[in-house]
């Protein structure tokens, strides 16, 4: 960062006399060791970004001979009054704020079973979380293999429930709903992480005095600790919608965004159009969409939570 | 409002009350736990089972193990291949971020600096951006220097992707270490160089391992650059898994098998990291 003037706080020799190499190590030394990894940070994002602006205003498809031809806002129209558009930023808004809300409070309620010790509880803390280090791609296969309409495990269960085969992936109807019961058995356990770590970092006295005061246990959850933790869930939904956003692995080892388009995202939407039709201008300019739509969704969303908890 | 403590003989039944309640919070985790494990069991089993007992009618909860389908996954296909393209490229770009980001971290942890906040979040805010919103023009730019289907696309890709994450780990770690340690050391004589590797790093390594850990976990993981960036030569363990699943022929004991070795080793490292788990997941925003 040559714009910076670097003061070393500690262990610095400060002399007299500028000019020359001596003088520019003694003044940036302490910084210069980040100049690799900021100048591979910069090329890596800026010139993806700037790229990306760039050929998003081309009519460009790799496989048409002519290549690329100028075309303005012309993929940015052409999105906007695209149904499939809109189809799937429905279905990803109906993915993402399901299943993060859904996995939020599960994650809380988990977390309050944990919050006491008990014997055995780090036992089973190391089961629960384990389903979220799982690569998404062996999670598509496991679903495939346990929904499994001829021999899958859940088969077998609603035959014996009395409620016949049921095909998961296949029913318009039931597809995204699986894809988010999928997502929820996946991450409810990060929520559950945080939970509870932002369960223990509420100082013992507040729930204390609120106990002396005769509050009982819900009224202290919903009065001081909701309170207590916004900062915590609002990192945890935060984080836990920007890579909902993201849903890809799972759609491509099992729905590959049917039946019909119901579980078209706009990932997998992207994807489509880029790597499979090769039109980029128009996958760019969906990717500039997507990234306001992540961007203004997470803004939104972190200043309800903080806001509405602030005014209380 | 005071209330009187209890006398001694009112104590017993509160105390079987808390028994009580402490075992139904003991019994409903553990049905929860149970049910979130319940198909990484069923993963394991499967991969265990031999032959047709995957398909029986009546599926069996407990088999005798049998490791014939591990061997195959080895044997039968390139998936041994894929798992070291997998190893490689997940260590590399780890210790690529690790070297990388302890180089920005540290400055930005002890360095005074103009627009230090700034440099920070601007790191921070590259977590944001889907990478499918990035993958095209990452694709044109590798494949302009020759580097698609190359590993080392994958481990630059790896490198970029994890490298936010890194520097706000570790910076973390920097600024809580007392800065009193380091003066100590300038005090004796050693350079700011010396201190950062004899005194600092040493002292912040179980930090350090565990953004190791994480950073191996998401490159291990990651499918969509694998899939898009890599050939058939270097193909890495998740997109080697896509292969197994065929139209014509589905052999679910040895997709399972090897899902299982996938799964392994990060659920090793994700145990071993557990204690800095949280906040690694945050980027080091709840301890």
């Amino acid at each position: 960062m040559p714009d910076s003037t670097a003061t070393l706080t500690r262990g610095a020799v400060h002399r007299s006399g500028r000019g020359g190499w001596s003088w520019f190590a003694r003044r940036y030394g302490a910084i210069l060791p980040m100049a690799p990894g900021m100048l591979f940070l910069v090329v890596m994002s800026i010139y993806p970004t700037i790229y990306s602006l760039v050929i998003s205003l081309f009519r460009w498809n790799l496989s048409d001979p002519t290549r690329m031809r100028f075309g303005g806002w012309h993929n940015f129209g052409l999105l906007l009054t695209d149904v499939t558009f809109w189809n799937a930023v429905g279905v990803t808004f109906k993915f993402v704020l399901i299943a993060v809300s859904l996995e939020l409070i599960l994650g809380l309620a988990i977390a309050l079973l944990f919050f006491q010790r008990f014997p055995g509880d780090r036992f089973l803390r190391a089961l629960l979380i384990l389903p979220m280090v799982v690569a998404p791609v062996v999670v598509g296969l496991l679903s495939r293999y346990m929904l499994n309409v001829q021999f899958g495990i859940i088969t077998f269960l609603t035959e014996a429930l009395g409620l016949g085969r049921i095909d998961f992936f296949g029913e318009p109807n039931l597809a995204l709903g699986t894809l988010i019961v999928i997502d929820i058995w996946q991450w409810t356990p990060f929520m559950f992480l945080i939970m509870l770590a932002a369960l223990q970092g509420v100082p013992e006295d507040i729930i204390e005095a609120a106990k002396v005061d005769g509050a009982r246990p819900v009224r202290i959850f919903f009065d001081h600790i909701l309170h207590l933790i916004r900062y915590p869930v609002a990192v945890a939904v935060a984080l836990r919608l920007i890579d909902a956003f993201r849903v890809y692995d799972i759609i491509f080892m099992t729905t590959r965004g049917g039946p019909i388009d119901v579980t078209q995202t706009l990932s997998w939407q992207i994807y489509d159009a880029g790597f499979k039709s090769l039109d980029i201008g128009y996958a760019a300019a969906y990717s500039w969409l997507m990234l306001i739509i992540v961007v203004a969704t997470v803004t939104l969303v972190l200043r309800l939570l903080l806001n509405e908890q602030a005014s209380r | 409002m005071i209330s009187a403590t209890p006398a001694m003989p009112r104590r017993s039944p509160l105390r079987t009350r808390a028994r009580i309640l402490t075992a139904t919070r003991a019994g409903a985790a553990l049905i929860v736990s149970l049910l979130f494990f319940a198909p990484i069991y069923w993963m394991i089993l499967t991969a265990l089972k031999s032959g047709n007992e995957a398909f029986k009618a009546t599926p069996s909860l407990i088999v005798w193990p049998d490791f014939e389908n591990f061997a195959l996954v080895f044997t039968q296909s390139n998936f041994g291949l894929a798992l070291s393209t997998s190893l490689f490229v997940s260590v590399t770009s780890t210790v690529l971020c690790l070297v990388l980001g302890a180089s920005i971290a540290y400055p930005l942890a002890r360095v005074k600096m103009r627009g230090q906040k700034h440099i920070a979040f601007w790191i921070l805010s590259l977590r944001i951006i889907p990478p499918i919103a990035v993958i095209i023009p990452l694709f044109l730019l590798l494949r302009s220097v020759g580097l698609t289907g190359s590993i080392w696309s994958l481990v630059i890709v790896y490198t970029y992707m994890n490298l936010p994450l890194t520097v706000w780990l570790l910076r973390g770690f920097f600024a809580d270490l007392p800065t009193e340690i380091e003066e100590a050391s300038f005090v004796d004589g050693a350079g700011r160089l010396r201190t950062f590797i004899g005194i600092t790093l040493p002292l912040t390594a179980p930090g350090l391992i565990a953004t190791a850990l994480l950073c191996f976990i998401f490159a291990w993981n990651e499918f969509l650059f694998a899939n898009i960036l890599t050939g058939a030569a270097t193909r890495t363990a998740p997109v080697g898994l896509t292969e197994y699943v065929t139209p014509v022929s589905v052999e679910w004991n040895k997709i399972m098998a090897a899902g299982t070795l996938v799964v392994l080793p990060v659920w090793i490292g994700a145990l071993a990291a557990q204690r800095y788990l949280v906040r690694g997941l945050t980027l080091g925003a709840v301890k």
